[in-house]
């Protein structure tokens, strides 16, 4: 067949194609309806796990730090995390001896129960670190200072400072503000012998978090939790200086302190995921199922159109229109449908994820949870034109099984 | 006034040969066909073999129209499916413009239809979606002809059965006896030697049924018409009139 012949073909089936869309607009918009919902489902998902890769990155550096010790991936949003760094004050001294760090310091987490009433207490996840800094960014109040004393081993059993940083949303449960006083301890039991003085509110720790958390002195913590003696925290951060290869320096503390492990910011967010499995998988199902879902029910519904054209097709099958013109008629359509679903999937993306971002906000507290990079939208075209090819074949396919004889009698 | 611009078609140009020109354009000899019923839905059911044409020989010449009388069930949609090598008999040979179609491929057939064969359904079979152009030049797309030719061989076949002002209407903006010229139409675009139609005014009222029928006397003026029907008016139009009785010809030429 010369490429002019083709081309007539092609340009025909096009247009038949258009046509018979037209001519059922409500049948046409449920389709693309259809692809539109597989699509927008792919691209929220995807939205979702990248708003949340982005929030453990954005928490991590946050925190300004280059490089983080610990035995296991952190799990920020984890209650109750366990502190496996031993003698930690010690190690982040030794960091910071190096030339090529600038700095080191440990940070513990542990559930506290906290109240202004030693009868009734809440638990809350509470950070312990050395000291607050300007990115707190505190409502009202500011923060604390660990003594340089601290620093040097001298440490209690008991809380010296006894100041607190609380998550605004933990002030207005307690119904407290800056300056007042409030009961903290791992146990109900020993939460009525340490009183604290709230000196901030601040929602810093509670972005990294997940959770609405409260903030003390490292030492402070330590001493409640009864971990002063090992020195324990969940792990300790560092930074290097500006003229040192942060990578190399990784894989230096990495062979030095064999018992833990050092990653960058991103290996940490990255590590994290895959302490996840099922997290993971199910996302991925979830996507594949919505995708599966769309491809069904617009094969489904072109399938009955398709059905209920098999007197025209097996008409236009007889006057002498060949099985791939049919196909390709019927096809375009599938293909078009997919493409357009797949655009306007895309084009709701925006603002449904903005939507969600809002309600995010006003119900977890929690900024720009779904995030949508160009690669989701890409993904999701990726899938508009994948679903429109499968479903082209499919109903062509049908359309050429309902271009028989029998049909027309 | 028809013939002439019939006779015009691009697509006769490029597929017409000495031998369509001179060989008989029907001829059926000793055909016979028979269908299994599959023994039900599940295969639980009896097999039965159904004879739907026994020994059957006819022929319809150039010029000629033959129409095929008989009850439903007698054969003569067979017939007409067989000479549109829409379906390949059991037994005997199908001549259409001497190429025998019981021994072409499936694809052969369809390409020997598509440029010598036009047919004509009781019920239109008209593409909803498009106009009464686009549908009059739907054989014209499978034959690659280029859409501007197309459209004035559309336009020109509707001129000529009478539907000028109807040219964009959809097949539901037409009556029913409208919609069978648009059929008509569509038959001829390709300039076939060869026509069949099956109940062409099956569903159409008298008055209409008789413009259709005089609308392809004239179309058959110089190709061979073949025509099944019940109605005795559809059959009165005919030059020959062949009756079948469970497939069996039972009188040819009354």
């Amino acid at each position: 067949m010369s490429a002019g012949r083709r081309s007539v073909k092609i340009r025909a089936v096009g247009g038949i194609a258009f046509a018979q869309l037209r001519r059922s607009p409500s049948r046409t918009a449920l389709a693309v309806l259809a692809v539109a919902l597989a699509v927008l489902s792919v691209t929220l998902l995807a939205s979702l796990g990248a708003g949340v890769v982005a929030m453990g990155e954005d928490g991590l550096d946050t925190a300004d730090r280059d490089l983080w010790l610990s035995s296991e991936p952190v799990d920020p949003a984890a209650s109750g995390t366990e502190n496996p760094v031993v003698g930690s004050h010690g190690i982040a001294a030794e960091l910071t001896q190096r030339d090529d760090i600038s700095g080191a310091s440990p940070i513990a987490m542990h559930d506290v129960y906290v109240g202004t009433d030693p009868d009734d207490l809440e638990r809350r996840p509470a950070v312990g670190v050395q000291r607050t800094h300007d990115g707190f960014d505190f409502e009202e109040g500011g923060g604390f200072e660990t003594p340089d004393s601290a620093y040097d081993g001298a440490r209690s059993t008991t809380p010296q400072q006894s100041e607190i940083v609380l998550d605004p949303a933990v002030a207005d449960a307690l119904d407290v503000s800056v300056g007042e006083t409030v009961y903290v301890g791992t146990s109900r039991e020993s939460a009525p012998q340490y009183e604290f003085t709230v000196v901030g509110i601040s929602s810093y720790y509670s972005q990294f978090l997940g959770q609405d958390a409260v903030t003390l002195p490292l030492v402070d913590l330590q001493a409640v939790a009864g971990t002063t003696g090992t020195d324990r925290s969940t792990f300790i951060t560092a930074n290097v200086t500006d003229d040192a290869d942060r990578d190399a320096v990784r894989d230096e503390l990495d062979e030095e302190y064999p018992d833990y492990d050092v990653r960058t910011s991103e290996e940490q967010v990255g590590a994290m995921l895959e302490e996840r499995p099922i997290v993971v998988a199910s996302g991925l199902t979830l996507i594949g199922l919505s995708v599966v879902g769309g491809v069904v029910l617009t094969v489904n519904l072109f399938a009955l159109v398709t059905y209920h054209q098999r007197t025209e097709l097996a008409a236009l099958r007889a006057i002498g229109l060949s099985r791939g013109v049919l196909a390709g008629t019927v096809g375009a359509q599938g293909l078009g449908i997919g493409v357009l679903g797949g655009l306007v999937g895309l084009a709701a993306t925006v603002p449904i994820v903005r939507g969600l971002n809002h309600i995010a906000v006003s119900v977890v507290g929690f900024e720009e949870v779904l995030q949508t990079p160009l690669e989701v939208y890409a993904v999701g075209f990726a899938v508009a034109v994948g679903l429109g090819t499968i479903v082209a074949v499919v109903v062509g396919w049908r359309a050429g099984r309902y271009a028989r004889i029998e049909h027309l009698e | 006034m028809i013939q002439r611009v019939l006779r015009q078609s691009p697509a006769r140009a490029e597929s017409s040969s000495g031998r369509a020109e001179s060989a008989v354009p029907v001829r059926l000899e000793n055909v016979s066909h028979e269908y299994g019923t599959g023994g039900g839905r599940f295969g639980s059911g009896p097999d039965r073999t159904v004879t739907a044409l026994r020994d059957v020989t006819i022929s319809c010449a150039r010029g000629e129209i033959v129409g095929l009388e008989g009850p439903s069930g007698s054969g003569k949609s067979t017939i007409l499916h067989a000479i549109a090598g829409l379906l390949v008999p059991t037994d005997g040979s199908v001549e259409v413009l001497g190429t025998n179609l019981a021994t072409r491929s499936s694809r052969e057939r369809t390409r020997l239809r598509r440029r010598h064969v036009g047919i004509v359904f009781q019920r239109f079979h008209l593409l909803p979606s498009l106009s009464a152009r686009a549908n009059v030049a739907l054989p014209l797309v499978q034959l690659g002809v280029a859409r501007s030719k197309r459209r004035s061989r559309a336009t020109a076949l509707l001129e000529q059965v009478g539907l000028a002002d109807r040219v964009t209407h959809l097949p539901r903006e037409l009556s029913g006896g409208e919609r069978q010229r648009v059929a008509i139409a569509r038959s001829l675009a390709a300039d076939p030697d060869v026509i069949v139609a099956d109940e062409p005014t099956g569903e159409l009222d008298t008055a209409t049924g008789t413009d259709v029928l005089e609308l392809l006397t004239d179309v058959g003026h110089d190709r061979a018409v073949v025509i099944a029907s019940h109605d005795d008016d559809t059959l009165a139009a005919a030059d020959r009139v062949v009756t079948l009785r469970d497939g069996v010809v039972v009188s040819d030429g009354g």
